[in-house]
């Protein structure tokens, strides 16, 4: 004999009714009820916790169980067998293998999906709005750390004039534009806007003194538009920005908010791995050598003295690694070995 | 929970007028279980799954929430709720390129989804409700379409138009066309708060914005000028911890007001929604206090971020364990006295638009 509520779908009425199983059927009795029904035709809710499980009838009419162990026993009595979700949801082993197969999903699709998608999602946006973008960046910079150039017209001329003629691997001369600025937060820095205009900052200038230094800083930052990383990371911060707010979305919309911003733009180590091989490749494409780029970096960790990790080399990796890598098998064999 | 979810007593009778208060029995650990493994199969099945998913997820809540002995049920159908998702994903990918690429079309495609939107959203209600029982009796939706365009159409366009100063009246036209057309069996729900009420909230919303950017004003301005001042005796030298300190308390103040102005406003106007609302005779009782929303909300989000995002089933359930313990129906009569109205069917069309464009529809 198995306790329940039964509602008869038209009224609030509740009714104590005890549920018990003759042959085939399911008996349901109690005060001024007193009926069976085929077992074949009734449909048994779902086991969700401990919420009450309910025997639902034809007509709409339903018994509440509440002693989930004793509808167990009930039900074992009969043909009845719990879907296969059903028993999954409350199989130990197969919650803890979701566990670890959602969490295992969520990293692949955070170090390869993401990455990948970003990457084609940024070779086929329409350049438009890259352009658009940039301007709007630029704009943006120029009224809060960028401030115009103090370094003569004369040395932005040539100095773009050498950047333009260096010939690229994959054909043709650079298309990005100079654009010469000072900025006394960011020092000694260069970096590329989604469209691919290169900034190159007045300390940086000074900072290498030599134009050979500048160009192997500017080889670099070509890799950067090479691979449209700008784009790609503007991809991917809003990609996982969108996620939060959808995944958080329930518990505040406000507080949502505050992981697009946390994700910062940063430009990830295999980034600047790709940009310093495409750069030390051009160099050598144009009869240079790639040590300039180490050489460029060490003169760059020296203007940034102590542990101020300001600019270009915050978030880059470890620059002893980079130099190492550049001097290495660079300065020695063929550029084709680490191109990726 | 010193209530009625001990559960003995299934068949327990609510003696008149005396408050009945809501409450829920879920936990955490419990929901996990079937969240994560839900979630696994609508992983591997590209999204098809949450569908199913979403009725598990809405039949957990609903059996665990209780009023007088028995609990609340959902009914719908997970081929409908696919068959919505599909539709909304449609639109919502319509809308995006017709925002992102503009042409010719994008104002066409703009206007058909403004065309559409309010009859999705008032089919929206009429599903969500229609498949919501409590003892065994179905909720009703009776809004009308033309209702759902002022509501939405005209009071939205009213709202942008005067730059957002109609945006509580909207509000409260919003939500007195949800309740005023909302049925338990054949008793209506009736809505009574003004929209001079609804200033008021919005208004206390606006002077906390105002006072938390007042207090970083002086902050910056206090902090830029004590550098000065110290530049001055100093000779050029900075004391880099009075920058910080100013920094600090810049960034603090800004974190307190993304943290609390959201689930105050929500404790607030929650409160205000279901304190003027009745069915039929009885009345409804709602008491959130915006600084324990502000705690569940703030823990919630650090444990979630924490747990990459595993904690979610218990941040959920903890949210809406207070959200539903805090309501309370006061009835003037005899609860089972409600019928049961004629049943209607209805697609899931608009119920899951509204759910990708994240409009509120909680009633």
């Amino acid at each position: 004999m198995l306790q329940a509520s039964y509602f008869d779908g038209r009224s609030t009425r509740v009714r104590a009714v005890s549920l018990s199983v003759a042959g085939e059927d399911l008996v349901i009795a109690g005060e001024g009820i007193d009926f069976r029904v085929p077992f074949a035709d009734v449909k048994v809710d779902e086991r969700l916790g401990l919420a009450p499980r309910s025997l639902r009838f034809k007509d709409g009419a339903f018994c509440e169980v509440r002693d989930l162990d004793g509808l167990d026993a009930l039900l074992r009595s009969t043909a009845h067998r719990d879907g296969r979700v059903d028993r999954l949801q409350r199989n130990l082993r197969f919650v803890l293998f979701s566990c670890v197969a959602c969490v295992a999903i969520a990293i692949a699709a955070y170090r390869w999906g993401l990455p990948w998608a970003a990457g084609e999602g940024a070779k086929h946006l329409p350049p438009v709005i890259g352009k658009t973008l940039s301007v709007q960046t630029l704009k943006i910079l120029d009224g809060a750390i960028l401030a115009p150039s103090k370094i003569d017209q004369e040395r932005q001329q040539a100095l773009s004039a050498k950047f333009q003629s260096l010939r690229l691997q994959e054909g043709g001369t650079p298309k990005s534009a100079l654009l010469f600025r000072r900025s006394p937060q960011l020092g000694a820095n260069a970096f590329t806007l989604p469209d691919g205009t290169i900034i190159v900052l007045d300390d940086l200038v000074t900072a290498m003194g030599d134009d050979q230094l500048i160009l192997a800083v500017l080889a670099h930052e070509l890799g950067h538009v090479h691979g449209r990383h700008g784009l790609q990371l503007l991809l991917r911060s809003s990609a996982v920005g969108a996620f939060w707010t959808f995944y958080i979305g329930d518990i505040s919309s406000l507080l949502a908010a505050a992981p697009a911003a946390v994700v910062e733009a940063k430009y990830s180590q295999q980034l600047e791995r790709q940009a310093d091989d495409y750069g030390a490749a051009l160099l050598l494409h144009n009869g240079l050598s790639p040590g300039l780029l180490a050489d460029a970096l060490q003169k760059l960790t020296e203007s940034h003295p102590g542990a101020s990790k300001a600019g270009f080399l915050s978030t880059h990796p470890s620059t002893d690694e980079r130099m190492r890598r550049l001097r290495g098998p660079w300065a020695a064999g063929p550029a084709s070995s680490s191109m990726r | 929970m010193e209530n009625i979810s001990g559960g003995e007593s299934p068949t327990r009778i609510s003696s008149a007028r005396a408050p009945e208060a809501l409450s829920f029995t879920g936990k955490g650990g419990e929901y996990f279980g079937i969240w994560i493994v839900n979630l696994l199969l609508t992983i591997v099945t590209l999204g098809i799954y949450s569908a199913w998913a979403k009725v598990r997820r809405l039949q957990y809540f609903y059996r665990h929430t209780q009023l007088a002995g028995s609990s609340f049920d959902f009914h719908g159908s997970p081929i409908k709720i696919l068959i919505g998702r599909v539709i909304a994903l449609v639109m919502l990918v319509c809308y995006n390129f017709s925002v992102r690429l503009q042409s010719s079309m994008t104002l066409v495609i703009l206007l058909i989804v403004a065309l559409v939107m309010p009859w999705l959203l008032r089919n929206s209600f009429r599903f969500r409700l229609y498949n919501t029982s409590w003892r065994g009796t179905r909720f009703h939706f009776r809004g009308g379409v033309a209702g759902s365009y002022r509501v939405f159409l005209l009071n939205g366009f009213l709202t942008l138009i005067t730059l957002y100063v109609m945006a509580p009246f909207a509000h409260q036209r919003l939500k007195a066309y949800q309740h005023d057309n909302s049925y338990f069996g054949r008793t209506q729900f009736s809505f009574h708060a003004r929209a001079g009420q609804f200033y008021r909230v919005y208004l206390l919303l606006l002077a906390a914005i105002v006072a938390f950017i007042v207090l970083m004003g002086v902050a910056g301005v206090g902090g830029a000028f004590s550098t000065m001042f110290q530049i001055q005796r100093q000779g050029g030298r900075v004391d880099p911890t009075l920058l910080i300190r100013t920094v600090l308390i810049l960034y603090g103040a800004f974190i307190l007001m993304a943290v609390s102005i959201g689930p105050t406003f929500r404790a607030l106007i929650t409160n205000l929604i279901w304190n003027n609302t009745r069915l039929g005779e009885h009345r409804i009782e709602c008491n959130l206090s915006p600084l324990i929303l502000i705690w569940i909300s703030v823990s919630n989000f650090v444990l979630v971020a924490l747990t990459l995002g595993l904690f979610m089933p218990w941040a959920s359930v903890r949210l809406v364990r207070y959200e539903i313990e805090s309501m309370r129906l006061v009835p003037a009569s005899d609860l089972q006295e409600f019928e049961a109205a004629e049943p209607e069917s209805l697609g899931a069309v608009g119920e899951e638009t509204a759910t990708v464009f994240d409009f509120d529809i909680s009633l």
